[in-house]
């Protein structure tokens, strides 16, 4: 059996195995391989998950980064900002930024760190964060800023997804709250890339809408009051339901951020459930805890007027009521207080009076004629009794009676009898004592008819 | 949807419920707290049962109105209905 032909161009038996071999050293091997390495991959982004970290004094770091499948050498040397370093840790995953190259001395390939960045969680924590604190700094969470919703929203602009749990939670609670809202929806996608775009589109959409640029869809409903006089919306509510801190992500992004803060109307922010705060949250004017919560502010004003509305009858009845009883009483007092008042009135108190003094003086009248009359009766009594006549006779009587009573008493009895009496003439003095007569004297004498005139002698 | 509201009432000018609410509560007020002439009293009153008809027309809507918004090609905006279920 011949061989095989051979190609005319194998010159392999020319030369013998060991003629023709190349031998490298480990080091020119190495360096091979270093080159190709620098060269063919150079510096490249990996990501995986720190393991094995090892923080040297000299300062450098190292550790393996690794995934399911695969193991890499990395080192991260002490020139390196320390803020890059201090993302490592084991089990972060990361997103690394090198070269590759090769640790001759060890005959290891290996990834020298330029830069880090967190991936996962971790990243969005870390982003979320520097957003915030720069955004904060803008001034884009100031509470002077934060503007009040209207008590009585009569259009609302809803950013979400058409889809979502989110709607159907707002709709419910303002379908039970405040039905007579209306609602314009942006649909947008509330998770995923570029969701925050479309997000920050429907805010700024929402607020270039007014009534009086659409057709007026409301038609026959027209004539019905609305709830305020606004041609625009009254607010926009940004809202999506729970999910993981990635699922939120949008709502932590600044284009949304920027929009709301842009937002001419007030913007309400429900995003996830009560412990997620987002970005977004921070920026509205109000942030309510789930999609639902949200929903209940905005129909506060309505559903709280409701009860009003319905009591408003009964309490306008009772004021009304205590208003017409108290007219009506006061109207009974004004009344009493009129016929009081009345002419009539007075006429007849006046008549009244007049009879009373009447009564008075006709008892006053009578009284003092009684009593004049018994005057009268006394002095006539006196008077008639007074007569002249038997005055004349009584007199007459008396001075009869005073005549016999003289007669008997004097002289005349005894002159009669022959006695006399002799008076002194000068003196009219009756002489009792002749020796008191001196002579000369000139005596009477009387008789008992007639008289003598004597003189005494001496 | 509701019916329009009747001619009587629209006749007497469209009334923002907010307005209405407002005035009702003040009229409320002032007829619980003040003596007020009567004639004013009955007025209020009068006045006071319109201003809860009208609110309780615009409370008595039933349903939610809600419409998508929409940039058509040309940027302009638009709205189209939009379907859901709410149970209510």
């Amino acid at each position: 059996m011949s061989k095989p032909a051979k190609s005319q161009w194998d010159f392999g038996e020319l030369f013998s195995p060991a003629e023709t071999r190349k031998v490298l050293s480990v080091w020119e091997l190495t360096a091979d391989v270093k080159r190709l390495l620098e060269k063919q991959i150079g510096s490249v982004w990996v990501s995986g998950e720190i393991t094995n970290l090892r923080a040297q004094s000299s300062g450098h770091v190292y550790f393996t980064l690794k995934d399911v499948a695969a193991q890499l050498s990395c080192v991260l040397f002490r020139g390196t900002a320390a803020a890059q370093k201090n993302l490592l840790a084991d089990g972060q995953k990361v997103l690394l930024q090198g070269d590759v190259t090769v640790y001759e001395a060890r005959g290891q390939y290996q990834l020298i760190v330029r830069a880090v960045e967190l991936q996962g969680v971790g990243a969005l924590q870390i982003q979320f964060e520097k957003l915030k604190q720069k955004l904060a700094a803008e001034g884009l969470f100031a509470p002077a800023r934060k503007r009040p919703l209207p008590r009585y929203p009569q259009r609302i602009g809803l950013v979400t997804s058409p889809t979502g749990a989110a709607i159907r939670d707002v709709l419910h609670v303002i379908q039970r709250r405040h039905p007579g809202l209306e609602i314009i929806l942006a649909p947008c996608r509330v998770q995923g890339d570029g969701a925050a775009k479309e997000i920050a589109k429907a805010v700024e959409l929402l607020n270039g809408f007014s009534v009086a640029s659409e057709n007026p869809a409301r038609g026959d409903d027209s004539t019905i009051q609305p709830f305020n006089d606004s041609t625009k919306l009254d607010l926009i509510l940004l809202t999506r339901g729970g999910g993981s801190l990635e699922d939120l992500w949008a709502f932590n992004e600044e284009v949304v951020a920027r929009a709301i803060f842009e937002s001419a109307l007030p913007v309400v922010s429900a995003v996830g459930h009560e412990i997620d705060f987002t970005i977004a949250d921070f920026v509205a004017d109000v942030r309510a805890a789930t999609p639902s919560a949200a929903a209940e502010i905005i129909t506060e004003g309505v559903f709280a007027s409701r009860e009003f509305v319905a009591n408003a009858p009964a309490l306008l009845q009772r004021a009304a009521r205590r208003g017409l009883d108290s007219a009506a009483e006061n109207f009974s007092q004004l009344g009493a207080r009129l016929a009081r008042l009345h002419p009539r009135r007075q006429l007849n108190d006046s008549f009244q009076r007049l009879d009373d003094l009447q009564t008075a003086l006709l008892r006053g009248l009578k009284t003092a004629a009684r009593s004049r009359g018994l005057v009268f009766e006394n002095l006539a009594g006196r008077f008639l009794r007074a007569k002249p006549a038997l005055a004349v006779k009584a007199r007459r009587e008396t001075l009869h009676q005073l005549e016999k009573r003289l007669n008997a008493l004097g002289p005349e009895q005894v002159l009669a009898r022959g006695y006399s009496i002799t008076t002194d003439v000068a003196t009219g003095k009756v002489l009792r004592d002749a020796t008191k007569v001196a002579a000369g004297q000139q005596l009477k004498t009387r008789l008992a008819q007639g008289q003598i005139f004597s003189r005494t002698e001496a | 949807m509701s019916k329009p509201a009747k001619a009587g009432d629209a006749a007497k000018g469209s009334v923002p419920f907010e307005t209405a609410l407002n005035k009702l509560e003040g009229i409320v007020e002032a007829m619980e707290a003040d003596d007020l002439p009567l004639e004013t009293l009955l007025a209020r009153y009068e006045e006071g049962a319109r201003l809860v008809k009208i609110c309780q027309e615009k409370l008595a809507e039933a349903e939610v109105k809600i419409q998508q918004l929409e940039k058509t090609a040309a940027g302009e905006l638009k709205l189209k209905p939009f379907e859901t279920e709410v149970e209510a």
